[in-house]
């Protein structure tokens, strides 16, 4: 049985940083459901590139962070914010795939 | 107490704030207020125009109040971005807001004003000795080219230059880009605190309550540096700050939650640990800051790509909407034929299908969804504004009356919202400047000029 990270985390947002950038936090409440999250592995590089069919090498970032209870992911932008081509100039929009992730069971 | 107390009035100057919690924050005796009142967030329009994000009377609207209260209290305002993206010609529209309020008030305080924009020669120079800068973002290094092409191109200001006007007794500062943080941590740094807590405490205190709980950018925030440690706390006294909000504040618009390079240096959060002080209080420590061997700054900077123009249309028959993806590329077979100087004018069509995948386009994890009814924005980019109407009005034409199998609507395809149907958008941008500058001193390509200001 997997639980959906929906489940479990309570901020899953997206957002520029800088205008080359995309960054996404997921953000718990529970200290528990994060650790569990966290020694689970779901949440990895490989996995961000497939679900914004990306390469590895635009993942910039995919890591925990445990004062915040949260995991940060940076991706380079597919453009430059605000370039031809643009769709979320803040980026604010984008972390939808990662709302699909689910949790293996411990 | 040996403290430095900063007051952030505002995370976005010019959308309003609390003014009890500010008037609440006041009562905490800060030794400063600092105020950010710019972004490259809003993307590269504002800096490739130098114009500003929001009307300017709601910049005065806010900066009459903080200026006020500080003169009233004898501390300095520091007003940093001044406004959008901290070029000059935006500077010089917040000295002129700051004179305007000093004359209607009857205030006199020494102003010193900081500007970040380059000079263009100096820069080409400067860059060509470092062979093009290390970017940040672009792919091309920067060439003389590259600075001829781009508007105004500014460098984001670390602590010195504020340093410099503070120590000079400016009761006022008013500094075209910079660094966030550095706004609120000068005074501390100045008054010799620790760089790595008072950079801290400043990202947290740049974009004001939303560290707080609940988060919310128009609620002031107070921040007090001490020797082993600061803290914050929102002025609203039914709001609070928790560690989990407060180290929250340390992943937003940041691409490592650990490592946050600025001018100088890095700060290193990694081992920064997040207490709950009392109930609406949260302590910080361990923030380090390590300099780099060579000091740089970031440069910023957006080129001219063309003039926009847009029509919005609605489509609700399915017959269509099965089908648009064909309909949308014979439209633009047909506009590549009808306008041939596409290539030479650097001309560009897009569509943006809203109820499908407007939103995420590439990244898109649904993308075959069929909508019941879809918004479609046809952009069109070309060198000449008449051009890129003329395309967008010729595409949208061509839709209009456009033929598919099983076509049912032989009276029209698309819906407008409104007339006229088209809009022109003025110019448009792209982010070409994003580069590390190196520099001997952190003062030297910001100028400063002392202002007595007198009513």
């Amino acid at each position: 049985m997997s639980t959906r990270i929906l489940d479990l985390a309570q901020v899953i947002r997206s957002k520029n940083a800088g205008p080359f950038e995309l960054t996404f936090d997921i953000m718990f409440e529970d200290p528990a459901a994060y650790e569990r999250v966290k020694k689970s592995g779901a949440i990895n590089a490989a996995l961000v590139a497939r679900l914004y069919k990306i390469s590895h090498n635009q993942v910039v970032v995919c890591r925990p962070y445990d004062p915040a209870l949260a995991f940060k992911i940076t991706i380079r932008r597919p453009v430059s914010s605000g370039d031809l081509g643009e769709s979320d100039v803040y980026g604010c929009q984008q972390h939808v795939p990662l709302t699909m992730i689910e949790v293996p069971s411990a | 107490m040996d403290e430095v107390v900063g007051l952030a009035p505002s995370g976005s100057l010019g959308s309003g704030y609390n003014l009890e919690a500010f008037r609440r924050g006041l009562e905490e005796n800060p030794d400063f207020i600092g105020q950010d009142a710019g972004s490259t967030d809003m993307g590269p329009y504002y800096n490739g125009t130098a114009s500003l994000f929001l009307p300017r009377a709601t910049y005065k609207h806010d900066l009459s109040i903080m200026l006020r209260a500080a003169r009233e209290r004898k501390i300095p305002l520091i007003v940093g971005s001044v406004f959008t993206s901290g070029a000059r010609k935006q500077l010089d529209e917040g000295v002129a807001v700051i004179k305007e309020i000093a004359a209607e008030a009857g205030l006199s305080f020494r102003m010193a004003v900081i500007d970040a924009e380059l000079d263009k020669a100096d820069l080409k120079r400067r860059a060509s000795a470092h062979r093009g800068l290390e970017s940040l973002g672009p792919e091309q290094a920067l060439t003389d080219a590259a600075i001829d092409r781009a508007g105004p191109i500014c460098a984001q200001m670390g602590v010195e230059p504020i340093i410099k006007a503070l120590d000079q007794g400016a009761e006022v500062v008013i500094a075209g880009r910079a660094c966030d943080d550095v706004l609120f941590a000068a005074l501390p740094i100045m008054r010799g605190f620790d760089r790595g807590l008072a950079l801290h405490m400043g990202k947290i205190l740049e974009c004001a309550g939303i560290s707080a709980v609940p988060c919310d950018l128009a609620e002031p925030m107070v921040g007090r540096v001490r020797r082993d440690h600061f803290i914050v706390r929102p002025g609203n006294p039914e709001h609070r700050c928790t560690p989990i909000s407060v180290a929250a504040h340390s992943l937003y618009e940041r691409g490592d939650p650990c490592i946050q390079p600025g001018p100088g240096g890095i700060n290193d959060l990694t081992d920064s640990r997040f207490e709950q002080e009392d109930a609406r209080t949260v302590r910080v420590v361990g923030s380090r800051f390590i300099p780099d061997e060579v000091y740089k700054v970031k440069l910023e900077g957006a080129e001219f790509v063309g003039y926009r123009s847009i029509v919005m249309v609605g489509i609700r028959d399915a017959v269509m909407i099965r089908q648009l993806d064909s309909v949308l590329a014979e439209a633009r077979q047909r506009a590549l034929r009808r306008f041939p100087m596409w290539q030479e004018e650097a001309c560009h069509l897009d569509y943006h299908v809203y109820g499908r995948d407007a939103v995420m386009r590439g990244l898109e994890p649904n993308p075959g969804f069929v909508p019941q009814e879809v918004g479609l924005l046809i952009e069109a980019v070309a060198g000449r504004q008449e051009l890129a109407n003329a395309i967008a009005m010729f595409v949208r034409g061509t839709m209009q009356h456009a033929s598919y199998p099983g076509i049912i609507t032989t009276a029209g395809n698309l819906a407008y919202p409104f007339s006229p149907f088209n809009v022109p958008v003025g110019p448009a941008y792209r982010f070409s400047v994003y580069h590390l500058l190196p520099l001997e001193d952190p003062c030297e390509i910001f100028p400063m000029e002392m202002v007595e200001v007198r009513n």
